[in-house]
This record gives C-alpha cells, structure tokens and sequence, in this order.
C-alpha cells in the first residue's frame, strides 16, 4: 500500500507515495536525493545515518517514513549557510576528523543536536553525545576535539 | 634540504567534500536501468551440494536471471586458483554464495531467494587451524595437489595450501646453549574490518565486449585483472571506477564481490547491475582477517640475549585461499619481531579452514607473530629477573645486527631503539598512579616492526598535468579510504615542483582505462611507492618545461633556469601557464607541444625469499616503533580502562605529521578492541557466524578510548623512500594488543596468551578459574 507523504528536509518539503516499509533514510537518499546521510547498517547499530527530525538526532534507518510524514529533517547537506560552512564543518576539517567520511555526517548531526541544546557541554557531555556513534578510522580523538573546537567558534 | 611543503600539517584536501555530504561512494550512484542483485549464501560451513532448482525464483515477475554455479567460470586465483564466482560441487563456508538473482528491484531479488530450492549434503567442518591440520580433519580441497598455484606456493596437501620456511644459523647449538627456554601457544582470533561503508558494486557489460564496473575497491586494478582471466575480455575494455571508499582496511583489496558481479553483468547485457551487501552479508560474504595460532619456543643466555627461536604457526585462511598467501609470507619475514634472533627456525602453514576466506587487514601477518614473540619475550625478561625494558634494549635490531631474513640493519632502516627508549622514559616518568583499592595497574609495552610484503617489482605511475593557468593537477590510481592519500601526494607533488600547495589538485576517482597504473591501495605503500613516482613526474615535467622554453628562446634546455613558476632564460620570462598547452608564435603557428609530466616508479632489488631458508632481501623497507600502555582493572568487574597509549614510531620522513598521528591511533584502536572485545563466533552446529552484526561484535566505541595519548616520531629518513619517507598507515596495529597483555600481566600477574581478553576472562582469572 502506498502513502501520499511529505517530509521537510534542509527547508525543502519532498512529496513521495512511498511504501509502508521504507525508511525514513530510502526516503532521504532515494527519493529526496540526498546521499550525504549514509547507510552503515540499516540497522540502527552505527550512527552513521543519524539526522535531524524536529529538532532530535534519530537513526532514520530504523524509523519509517511514514512517521516522518510532516516533519522537518535536517541532514549533514543542510548544515553550512549558504557557502558559510557550519562550525562543527571547520573544525572537522581543521583537525583531520573525517577520514574515510562515511560515519562523519552521523557525527556532525550528533554534534549539531548536542551544541543545539547545550552551547557549552563537557568533556563527558560530548562523549554522551557521540556514544553509539561507531567509526573505524580516527579513534575518536579528533571527532570530540572538533566539537570542542566548533563550541569557541559558535561563541 | 630545506623543505618546503613536507612536514607540514595541511588540512585535508577532501575535508570539505567529506563534511558536506557532497562526497560520493559507490552505493550514491545511480545508473539508467539500474538492476539490483541479491545472493544466496549457504547456511553450512562445509557442504555437498546435491541439486539446485531455480525455476520457481525465475518464473517470480521481475527477475531477469538467477545464476548458479554451473553458470559462471573458473576457478580463478592469483596465488592459488581454487574459488569460483559461486559455489560449485560443493560449499566450504557457511556465507558462501551459492546462487544470485539478478531482478528489477532489490526486494523482488529478495523474494526470488527464497523460492531457490537447494539440497545440500553436511559434511563435517573444521573452524580452527589446529585442528584442521589434525589427523581426520575434514578435507577442504580433495585436488589441492593438481591446482594451478604461483611459482612462490607450496601446497602441502591435506588443508595445507602453503609452508614458509625461515631458517637462520644452527637451531639446536641455539638451544644447547641456552640457560632460559620460554614456550607458549598463541591465539589471534578471526576478526571483521568493520569499514562502516559496505562492499557495493555496479557492473555494465556491453555486447561490444566491454566492461565496466564501479566498486569499492582498494585495489581497481587487480579487479581488472580479475575480470579479463574469468571473461577473456582484454585488459584495455575493462573499465574499473572507484570513487571515495568509506573504510578498507585490507578488507577491500584484491577482489572480493567483484568476480560475482562481473558474471551478473555479463548474463544481463546492457543493463547495470548493481550488488550493495548488507552487514550481516559483510560479516558472512566478505574477507575475514587474522585467525593465527602460533606456537614459539625462545632460548635465552642468563645474560638476557636471544639465542634461539622456534615458531610453528598456522594461519586458518577460509575456504578459499587466494588472500592469504602473502599474509603467510609477512607471519615469516616478521616472525621474530624487532629482534635480533642468531638462530632461527620458523615454519609457517597456511591453512584451509571452513571459515569466510581470510585476506588482508591491516597489518597483515605481523600483529599475528609480534603476539607470542612479544609475550614471551616480556614472560622470559621476568624469569631472568630482568627490567623488560634493558631486556629488549639488549635485543633490539640495532643499525649493523642482522634481521631475520639476512638483511644487515642500515642506519635509514630505522631507530627502533630510540622509540623504546623513548617509550620507556615515558610510561615509566612516575610510579604507578593509586587509582584505589579496586583498581589494579599495570603498565606494559611492545616494540615492532613492519614490512609491506609486496610484490618484488611493485609499480606505480603518475601524470603531473600542467593546466593553462599554471595549476597542475595529479593524476595517480591510488584509492583515497581515509588514510588521506591525496592530500600527502599533493604535498609531495607541490614539493617537487616546488610550487604552492595550492596550485596542486588531485584526481579523486580513479579509472583503469585512464588512470596511470597503480599495482594496488595496500601494504601502507602508496606515500612510498607514489611519491617516488611523483617525483621522478616532477622532474619529467620540469625537463619538458626547460625543453620548451628552449625552443622559444632559441638557446639549449640546460641554460633554462626554473624560478618558483616562472621558466626564466637571462632576463627572459615565461610562465609555466605560457607553455603549458604549448607555445605559439608571433603568426600563430604552434612551437612547442602541450606538457603533462610522467613518473614511473618500480621496486629495484626486492627478491623473492629462498624457499629454503626464506633468507634475502625479500622486505623493501621497514618501520618500526614501540608501544607502551598503562591500564587499570577494576577487580569487581574485570573492565579494563585505558589510562595512556604512548607510541614512537620510525617511519622515516613524516609527510604530514597532525594525519600521520591520526593513522598510527586509528590502527591502535582497531586493535584496543582486537585485544579486549573482538572476535567472530562460529556456531557449533552449522560454522556459521553468529555475531554478524554491530551490537553482538563490539569494536571500540569513543568511551574506550585512553585517557591520555602521546604519538610521536622518530624520524630518520629512509633512503628508498621520497624525501625520506615510508608506510605509517598499518603499524599501529602491529605491537598493541601485546602491550595490551603484558599491561594486564604487570597489573593482574596473569598472563593471556588468546585474545580477546574479555572483561568475563579477567573475572574469571582473578577468582583463580582459569
């Protein structure tokens, strides 16, 4: 069965008639376009699909996108302002935290929601925020240190 | 030499790509008619396949074809040519595909699987290398003996595919001397490589007899070879393209689904066929790494010198084998450690095993050995009643000792003294901190020592395209997967033609049918083997430079000076941009020819270890290091806590020293969790691999990651190396999970000789159960 939705992604509504099955994720790659937000597990085990939903990070793998009919998304690609990149960008790229850059928009959107919230979180805080947000190639160091970069810079 | 651009911290040249989401991977992309493929994989670990049935899956609306063994060619194997596309007769992996629907959309591919009826016929498996070397193991391969295998492999029969020999100086005088003998047996588990982006390929196949194919491949070129001995379809139509790749890490090298898609794409002409893996697919369906037993015996003078080693190790490889050949190599060249060893016997087996086939993962043979030499070494200096620091101090190969292999320690071979020394100085600053009665701590260190393990004439070439606007942009078939390749290479290319960093774009997709030839993104060669390439690129290019100016100055190319960009004769001036296209004159005819530069670079030297005694200069290079962590177990709970992670490593001439640090923590947290969480667990009924997924196999998370990180370097310049450099992307990985042990030792007084070491291992240890 097919349902007539529309879901708000980085300020742009997509209409769809998609299936009752697909995700939330098959909705932001495949029919919204969007392939910034990556698909590690479809599982909801990674992180790397992590984005925006009013406001909350959510692993759009595991939520349908009938669920998401109405609401407002914001994926790694709605980030920057204009050519302006976000803070949480600058800092990624100045401390080398995107290496193979397959977990880095699940991170950035985790990073995004945290500093949403708190403009200045601890050192545990950001680690919280990060928890469950799987990557294989940094050890991690750099991703916390960009969030603690990107919190002078929001400042 | 003052340089200019190497040695510098620039910030990733593909930041901003990989920050926007604007990055693209192969599962991004989309192809008119694209079709999808599913696979199905056989539940038994060791079967006969009895009969497949597919008819009810092909009459399902939308399917086009399903394959099955009978269908495609083979078998096929570099080193050893024993697999096919899909299982024929009979199945040696419980994952292994079996058959594969080509259908309109995934979800009817889906559907298609389950009408496929196959009956297959158990037969008994064998999970672990020592036991399929057991007498009764079941047999993998019946025909071993009459496979077509390389030059350089030795089948053995039974599950043996390859025997390694190391033999140096008189094994037995060794031990008669000895006043100390240390024996224990070690076990590296089969571990996955986790790359967070899964294996994915799309395939075209043309009834022209061209092929192309998009895939997340470390190693585009070795597909391509791949392809033209299952196809017979020339070198110069395959069409192997690879954007970015979200994690290799060995487990993307050589061919792993490509030869499948291939026969998809060939049954479905015209139409692109695209196979994405799931998780538990990658778990099941892609290469494995380690799974290595050894067992070492170490003689000692009471002085703490090494005067014998003996090692027999087996690595388990899979049903398959063809990835493993090379890993048995590394497990000798390296099979003493950094350490000089005057007599010396070591025979490694590679070893069929009914598990997924094990390939390479970063580190490729030496995390699997360093492990016993390592913790017998540390178990030996105690016996002595030796500081295990003096103790490896006194071993050590320093400049002028004399590897395992018979290569002579040169000065640019490395300073691994200088790293543990300065490892020790370090870790040992203060006395242990008190972190309360609950917490023991304990501190521990391991040095090491890597060598590519290539081939003996390794290739790689580039173009140095020089642009109108005097910017040049690079053009290599090296794969970027996050170790940051084109951002060293682009530093490397702006320091040879001595222009700014800027001015140097590289190419971030790579295309077998116009990309220069890279052999393939392994070995942690390509800032080694690459950048020598650039290099002699630079020169080439700057020759052409003068050759042009020459011409427009009516003088001899060798009184044309270059100045930064411009091409300068007397007080004649030209930019570079004047000649790049080629130089016209006044009446507009053309003078001069456009310029791109060439560099071809080849391995001179490296040989083919004696198959006797595996002596020669079978290792191009070596970088090496030392490792020392402090931990504390909190002895209500057996969880480990990292409190610092000190490491110096010689890798020669650090191109970029901020990504250079970030490789060598990201191989050593690879294996924080190796040590402490990581390993496959086979079902005991079927083989088949129960935590196939990401919450049931553990790898390390942000909250276990040390507390406190010093990485640094040791840096004398290696003389086959540009500008000094060589490999640092794999060799974190190499001397950690023995630091890890002998950590835990030091804290606990209990020695692990099997990884991992869980939190329920050390529990059970300390109540005195183990």
């Amino acid at each position: 069965m097919k349902h007539s939705i529309k879901i708000r992604i980085n300020g742009q509504w997509y209409l769809g008639d998609v299936e009752t099955g697909m995700t939330l994720l098959q909705f932001i790659r495949d029919e919204a376009g969007l392939t910034g937000t990556k698909a590690g597990c479809e599982n909801g085990e990674c992180g790397a699909c992590t984005v925006l939903m009013d406001g909350k990070p959510v692993r759009s793998c595991i939520i349908l996108a009938v669920e998401a009919d109405g609401s407002e998304i914001l994926t790694v690609e709605g980030l920057r302002e204009g050519d302006k990149l976000h803070p949480l960008q600058q800092s990624f790229i100045e401390t080398g935290a995107a290496q193979c850059g397959f977990c880095t928009p699940g991170m950035l959107i985790a990073g995004k929601a945290l500093l949403d919230k708190n403009s200045n979180p601890s050192k545990e805080e950001i680690m919280e925020a990060l928890g469950g947000h799987l990557c294989r190639c940094t050890g991690y160091k750099s991703i916390s240190k960009s969030v603690e970069i990107a919190i002078d810079k929001i400042k | 030499m003052t340089l200019k651009h190497v040695g510098k911290s620039y910030t990733r040249n593909d930041g901003v790509e990989k920050t926007t989401g604007s990055a693209k991977y192969v599962a991004d992309m989309k192809f008119p008619g694209m079709l999808h493929a599913k696979v199905l994989r056989s539940p038994y670990a060791h079967a006969i396949i009895k009969s497949i049935d597919t008819t009810e899956a092909l009459k399902l609306p939308g399917v086009f074809v399903v394959l099955t063994g009978k269908d495609v060619p083979g078998p096929f194997g570099v080193a050893v040519a024993d697999q096919y596309p899909l299982a024929k007769y009979k199945v040696r992996y419980a994952g292994e595909p079996v058959a594969a629907v080509v259908a309109v959309n995934e979800r009817v591919a889906k559907e298609a699987l389950k009408h496929i009826k196959v009956e297959y016929e158990p037969l008994p498996f064998v999970i672990h290398p020592k036991d399929a070397v057991a007498d009764g193991a079941p047999i993998l391969h019946e025909d071993l003996m009459n496979y077509n295998v390389a030059p350089y492999v030795y089948p053995q029969g039974k599950n043996i595919y390859q025997h390694f020999k190391v033999r140096k100086g008189d094994i037995e005088e060794g031990f008669e001397k000895a006043d100390l003998v240390v024996e224990g047996e070690t076990w590296y588990p089969y571990i996955h490589h986790v790359q967070l982006e899964p294996h994915c390929a799309v395939a075209q196949y043309n009834l022209d007899g061209t092929m192309t194919m998009y895939s997340t491949t470390q190693a585009p070129f070795v597909v391509q070879n791949c392809i033209n001995m299952l196809h017979d379809i020339p070198l110069s139509k395959i069409q192997v393209i690879v954007p970015y790749i979200g994690g290799g890490f060995g487990g993307k090298s050589d061919v792993t689904i490509e030869p499948l898609v291939s026969c998809l794409a060939k049954a479905v002409p015209g139409r692109f066929v695209r196979l994405l893996l799931t998780r538990e697919e990658m778990f099941i369906g892609t290469n494995l790494g380690r799974g290595a037993y050894c067992k070492y015996k170490i003689g000692l003078s009471k002085e703490g010198k090494i005067l014998a080693m003996q090692g027999e190790s087996y690595l388990g490889s899979g049903g398959n084998v063809d990835y493993a050949v090379n890993i048995v190599t590394g497990m000798g060249l390296a099979g003493t450690g950094p350490y000089e060893v005057p007599n010396l016997k070591l025979d490694v087996y590679g070893v069929y095993t009914n598990t997924p086939p094990i390939g390479a993962l970063r580190g490729y043979g030496h995390p699997e050995v360093h492990f016993p030499v390592e913790r017998l070494l540390e178990k030996a200096a105690r016996k002595l009643g030796m500081d295990p620091v003096e103790f490896r101090l006194k071993n050590l190969l320093a400049e002028g000792k004399v590897n395992g292999i018979g290569q002579v320690v040169k000065h640019d071979t490395g300073n691994v003294v200088l790293c543990a020394e300065k490892v020790a100085k370090e870790l040992y600053k203060s006395p242990k901190p008190n972190k309360g009665d609950n917490i023991l701590v304990g501190r521990g260190m391991a040095a090491y020592m890597k060598t590519p393990c290539m081939p003996t004439n390794v290739q790689s070439s580039v173009f140095l395209k020089l642009n109108a606007d005097g910017s040049v942009t690079l053009a290599t078939g090296a794969i970027e997967m996050g170790q940051g390749t084109y951002t060293v290479l682009a530093q490397m290319t702006a320091e040879a033609l001595d222009i700014p960093y800027e001015k140097v774009n590289v190419t971030n997709t790579v295309d077998t049918l116009i990309s220069p030839y890279e052999w393939q993104t392994v070995a942690s060669h390509t800032t080694w083997g690459t950048g020598n390439a650039i290099i002699l690129a630079a020169e080439n290019l700057k020759a052409k430079l003068k050759e042009s100016a020459a011409k427009v100055f009516n003088t001899d190319a060798e009184n044309i000076k270059i100045e930064g960009d411009k091409v300068v004769y007397n007080d004649k001036v030209l930019t570079w941009g004047d000649l790049a296209l080629g130089y016209k004159n006044p009446d507009g005819s053309a003078l001069t020819e456009p310029i791109m530069g060439e560099g071809h670079f080849v391995a001179k030297g490296v040989q083919n270890p004696d198959p006797e005694t595996g002596q020669g200069n079978a290792a191009a290079d070596w970088t090496q290091g030392c490792i020392g962590i402090e931990l504390g177990i909190d002895k209500t709970t057996g969880e480990v806590h990292l409190y610092r992670l000190i490491n110096y490593i010689d890798a020669g001439t650090i191109v970029n020293p901020q990504m250079a640090r970030d490789q060598v923590l990201g191989a050593i947290t690879m294996v924080i969790s190796s040590a402490l969480t990581e390993t496959l667990v086979f079902s005991e009924d079927t083989g088949k691999i129960r935590n196939n997924n990401l919450v049931d196999y553990k790898i390390v998370g942000i909250e276990d990651m040390p507390e406190e990180i010093l990485i640094d370097f040791v840096q004398t310049p290696e003389e086959s190396g540009p500008y000094g450099a060589k490999g640092i992307g794999e060799h974190g990985t190499v001397g950690t999970a023995p630091a890890i042990l002998n950590a835990i030792y030091d804290a606990t007084g209990i020695d692990f000789y099997e990884l991992p070491v869980t939190a329920e291992k050390i529990m059970m240890a300390l109540e005195g159960g183990e």
